[in-house]
């Protein structure tokens, strides 16, 4: 029994931490109909900038969390200025391709300046350690933290998309841009910002997964492919749909995992298949037929 | 070291002249003799690969500042085979149609090695293997060209299995990467234990992540939720760091268990963990820079601590040593001729930081222990944890004979 | 005119191909394979999004399992190469039909993310599946027998690997281009130019997607098959994304608009690759960068905007 709660507690952190990974690719995808492949290299840059902060100039977690998501969120900006624009009134696949020219040259670039090899990060001295869970299971301090910090992400963003202005105006461009701009909502400014806050949560679950994952220029990768199953499973575009998907591809990581590691790497993908077969458009999804 | 320098030729073309017919050759070829190397220079194993590079760096300067070999100074040409097969195979037929290197040395992965050395013979020329410890190519693929200068894991797990059995554990099991280096380990330390100690009993229930997985989690609660007395651990590079760090956390090292940490020993891995790597464990390694105290290893440990400011890792002890034998091959072959040169190291013996080595004839191997430790307390200048109860096997007893590797030369 | 001016250069380009091995340095005669191999992936790649106007990043699946198949043959059954190759040809088709099936019935952006996740959900089965394709070590050791057919050839050796990889792939590029210019091909053009209107022609756009998906990893699968002697090892690598990638770049690079754009992509990609892996480790910046260029400013590629602009010149 201890077993399968630590690998429910497992489920849980694995999942909430590709929601906030995934959910910033959805939102970029409801409002500019891109998806971002570099979106994984965005979260790579989160988590080596907090590298850099912490291990090489000495400086808190707390400082990390903070300047690193800000720092890719203003590179997201410098992207979209100078480089997206040019193709966004173009045919979809030019904009996927122009990402995917982006994710390689991240992808060298961190390579370039930060080496090959994979780096350590160590948790804030408060959230080291273990803590005893349903009798003597130990559970690691810092996977609590990222469940709190995954559980306050969605409740703040629900607030932010149901309760501000700012959701209001972004779920209006992500329904019908011409229309927003007709009333005069300022698009160019809508889209900017609505990459830089994907950008932002993708870097924000870089630095929380640090601590927890090595730190190597191969993160990116491995993360883009588990939004993709997220965000199928889930349905484009979808809010709600994003946290059920990273809900499922949580469990089958953390129960297939602990019961069926031999097939471990294979189950997300069987999982999306068969959500595909019954529900192409995901398990919450808009419209998505060809 | 990777450049020719027209100074020191000027400089022996002087000394040869002043010195007449005897003793020194003079070549009229300027050219330098290339070495290939082929290592994994990237992802999660890097390092491995940046120590061997320093190990033939350090060869080469040592070696072309003392006049070279036959009157010609030494030259790297390098590349990354990624940790994947056909990577490795187009560098090597790079490496020698297009560079056109001499010889050819490498190989950080046992996968890599497996699907390289079958199209060796007909790049005709010699491979010297620094690491890569799959018992196969010295076994079923053996071949003229290809040799091995390091342990391999029949060497290792023979040596491990005597550990074992000393302890009290009688239920084995093991956590190793998904790949040749990985079974292979388990397999022959298996069969090696059942040797000694035949009613110790090898569990079903093993564990084998992918190779550069990330979570080992659910492998390590695994195996505490299960009924092993003894973990054979054959992680390494990235895996083995990332492991240790993630064991700690759920307490893995303070259940009564015996571990083996089959490579655990490399200095990649420790200045990587530093204090995170436990005491009172079993780590062993191809070569301990503590563990043989002759001229030649003084002299190399020393060099390369003044050269890069910690002590040699294995991969980098092995990569110099086969610089050291091809000097060695090309001096007594008297030309650097791919198939003479392979004619040449079969069966020869030279001084090695870990002792006086020979390429066995039968199958290509050299007969080298394995160094197994209990992790102690950390080095005062290294900051590496030091080893006790240092063994160092006798390589004939650890070896399988000829016949039981199955290579037919 | 200038069609003859276009044949002609071809039949020169063909000449100078097979002369290759006696021209050029040893080392360039495994260029020339690889180029010609990745040419036609690149080419089976294009009929899905040059010609139907469908980006798929999982195609190196295709590939991948048209290696595994000739690599597995050749270990265990030691056939022929010509049989090994038609099977590659046959697992290629029948995989893409399975994934096709799943993914086109989706618009582009669920099509482009489908398919990389399905391209990379083989190479997890490739990378898991140790009892039958040995994992992550790959399948080696095979030796290459018998071409087939009773012609006698000594396939091990390069320049005759070289010639015979030369002249399936011009038979296949013939084929290809037949298909091309079919009105079955037309039908796909027009698809991917206004799927709504061919479909309120009547047809079944879905249909005409699949049936070029399957083609498509037929071709895919062959250019695999061919991989496995050249580089004496089947590995997931070859069925990862990074290797999904390369029709995509090469394509785009020579110019999706015209039949030969892959190929000549292909060329320029891995010729590119050679020379400058030797001077830098820095590649994949190198590519991305020449990607982003291409995709902003030379959408239609090099033959493309060569083409474009002599073709219209008087």
């Amino acid at each position: 029994m201890s077993g399968l709660g630590a690998a429910l507690l497992n489920s849980l952190d694995i999942g909430l931490l590709l929601f906030v990974i995934a959910v910033g690719l959805n939102i970029v995808f409801g409002v500019l109909n891109v998806i971002n492949f570099a979106h994984g290299a965005l979260y790579m840059l989160g988590a080596y900038l907090a590298f850099t902060l912490m291990n090489l100039l000495g400086l808190s977690f707390i400082v990390a969390l903070i300047v690193a998501p800000l720092a890719v969120a203003v590179i997201a900006v410098l992207i979209d200025r100078l480089v997206l624009r040019f193709i966004y009134e173009r045919d979809v696949a030019d904009s996927l391709l122009l990402t995917f020219a982006l994710l390689l040259i991240i992808n060298e670039s961190v390579r370039m300046i930060w080496g090959s090899g994979i780096h350590t990060v160590q948790p804030p001295e408060l959230l080291r350690g273990s803590v005893g869970i349903f009798g003597d299971t130990l559970y690691p301090v810092y996977s609590l933290f990222v469940i709190v910090v995954g559980l306050v992400l969605v409740a703040a963003l629900w607030f932010i998309f149901n309760r501000t202005r700012a959701g209001k105006i972004m779920r209006a461009a992500a329904l019908d841009r011409d229309m927003a701009e007709a009333l005069c909502i300022n698009t160019k400014l809508v889209v900017t910002g609505v990459f830089a806050f994907g950008a932002w949560l993708a870097a924000l679950g870089g630095v929380v997964a640090a601590p927890m994952r090595a730190v190597d220029p191969g993160m990116g990768d491995k993360i883009i492919i588990e939004s993709f199953i997220v965000v199928v499973i889930g349905g484009l575009g979808s809010f709600p749909g994003a946290l059920a998907g990273a809900m499922v591809l949580g469990l089958i990581h953390g129960l297939g995992g602990r019961y069926l590691p031999e097939i471990n790497l294979l189950l997300p993908f069987v999982g999306m298949a068969l959500v595909l077969l019954f529900k192409p458009n995901g398990l919450m999804g808009k419209g998505a037929n060809a | 070291m990777t450049k020719f320098k027209p100074g020191k030729l000027f400089t022996s073309l002087a000394a040869a002249t002043l010195l007449s017919a005897g003793a020194i050759q003079v070549h009229a070829d300027e050219h330098p003799i290339k070495l290939g190397a082929i290592y994994i220079l990237s992802g999660s194993a890097a390092t491995y690969g940046q120590f061997a590079q320093r190990g033939i760096d350090l060869a080469i300067s040592e070696i072309n500042e003392d006049g070279g070999v036959l009157g010609r100074d030494l030259e790297l040409v390098i590349e990354d085979s990624q940790g994947k097969a056909a990577v490795a195979i187009q560098a090597a037929r790079k490496l020698a149609y297009e560079d056109q290197v001499d010889v050819l040395m490498g190989l950080d992965s046992s996968g890599v090695a497996q699907g390289l050395v079958p199209t060796i013979p007909e790049l005709q020329k010699p491979l010297i293997i620094t690491h890569a410890a799959t018992p196969d190519v010295t076994g079923k693929l053996c071949n003229a060209f290809t040799f091995r200068i390091s342990t391999n894991v029949a060497q290792n797990m023979n040596a491990a299995a005597e550990i074992a059995a000393e302890s009290d554990a009688n239920r084995w099991t093991t956590i190793g990467p998904d790949y040749a280096f990985g079974h292979q380990s388990w397999e022959f330390f298996g069969n090696a234990l059942k040797d000694i100690k035949p009613d110790v009993e090898l569990m079903d229930d093993t564990a084998f992540p992918r190779f550069g997985a990330e979570d080992f989690t659910p492998f390590i609660n695994g195996v505490m939720d299960s009924e092993a007395e003894g973990v054979l651990i054959s992680l390494w590079g990235g895996d083995l760091v990332n492991f240790v760090r993630q064991a700690t956390n759920l307490g893995f090292f303070e259940k009564d268990l015996e571990l083996m940490f089959t490579v655990g020993a490399a200095t990649e891995v420790l200045t990587a963990l530093e204090d995170r790597m436990p005491e009172g464990v079993w780590l062993a390694t191809r070569y301990w820079y503590d563990a043989y105290d002759n001229e030649i290893n003084q002299k190399f440990v020393k060099a390369y601590i003044d050269a890069y400011g910690n002590p040699p890792s294995y991969n980098a002890e092995g990569a110099y040593a086969a610089v050291y034998a091809y000097k060695k091959a090309m001096e007594t072959t008297g030309n650097t001729d791919g198939p003479a040169l392979a004619k040449t190291l079969k069966g020869m013996s030279f001084d090695a930081p870990n002792g006086n080595v020979t390429f066995r004839t039968g199958d290509h191997q050299a007969m080298v222990s394995p160094n197994w430790g209990l992790s102690g307390p950390m080095h005062p200048e290294h900051n590496i944890r030091t080893l006790e109860d240092l063994r160092v096997f006798d390589a004939e007893k650890v070896s399988r004979t000829v016949a039981e590797t199955g290579c037919t030369l | 005119m200038k069609s003859a001016i276009l044949l002609g250069a071809l039949a020169l380009t063909i000449i100078l191909l097979i002369a290759l091995p006696w021209v050029v340095p040893y080392f360039y005669i495994f260029i020339g394979t690889e180029i010609l191999i990745m040419g036609l992936f690149a080419a089976s790649f294009n009929l899905v999004f040059g010609y139907t106007g469908m980006l798929s990043f999982g195609h190196a699946a295709f590939f991948g399992i048209g290696t595994y198949a000739t690599a597995m043959l050749l270990l265990h059954l030691q056939w022929p190469l010509l049989a090994c190759l038609l099977v590659s040809m046959g697992v290629g088709a029948v995989l893409a039909l399975v994934i096709g099936f799943l993914s086109v019935r989706l618009n582009e952006v669920y099509f482009a993310m489908l398919t990389l996740a399905f391209g990379m959900m083989v190479f997890s089965i490739a990378h898991m599946w140790r009892s039958v394709t040995n994992g992550s070590d790959g399948i080696a050791g095979f030796t290459l027998g018998a071409f087939g057919l009773g012609i006698d050839l000594t396939l091990g050796n390069p320049a005759v690997y070289y010639h015979v990889v030369l002249a399936i792939v011009i038979v296949a590029s013939l084929v290809l281009y037949l298909i091309c210019r079919s009105s079955f091909g037309l039908t796909l053009q027009a698809i991917r130019q206004n799927a709504e209107r061919v479909s309120f022609c009547g047809l079944n756009i879905r249909s005409y997607r699949l049936a070029a998906f399957t083609i498509s990893g037929a071709f895919a699968g062959l250019a695999g098959g061919m991989m496995a002697p050249f580089l004496r090892v089947a590995s997931p690598e070859m069925m990862h994304w990074a290797t999904s990638a390369e029709p995509v770049l090469m394509s785009i690079l020579g110019g999706t608009g015209y039949f030969l754009g892959p190929f000549v992509g292909s060329a320029l990609f891995v010729l590119l690759e050679t020379w400058i892996t030797s001077v830098t480790q820095a590649w994949m910046l190198f590519l991305g960068i020449v990607l982003a260029l291409m995709v902003m400013f030379f959408r239609r590629g090099i033959l493309g905007t060569f083409l474009d602009w002599w073709l219209d010149k008087k």
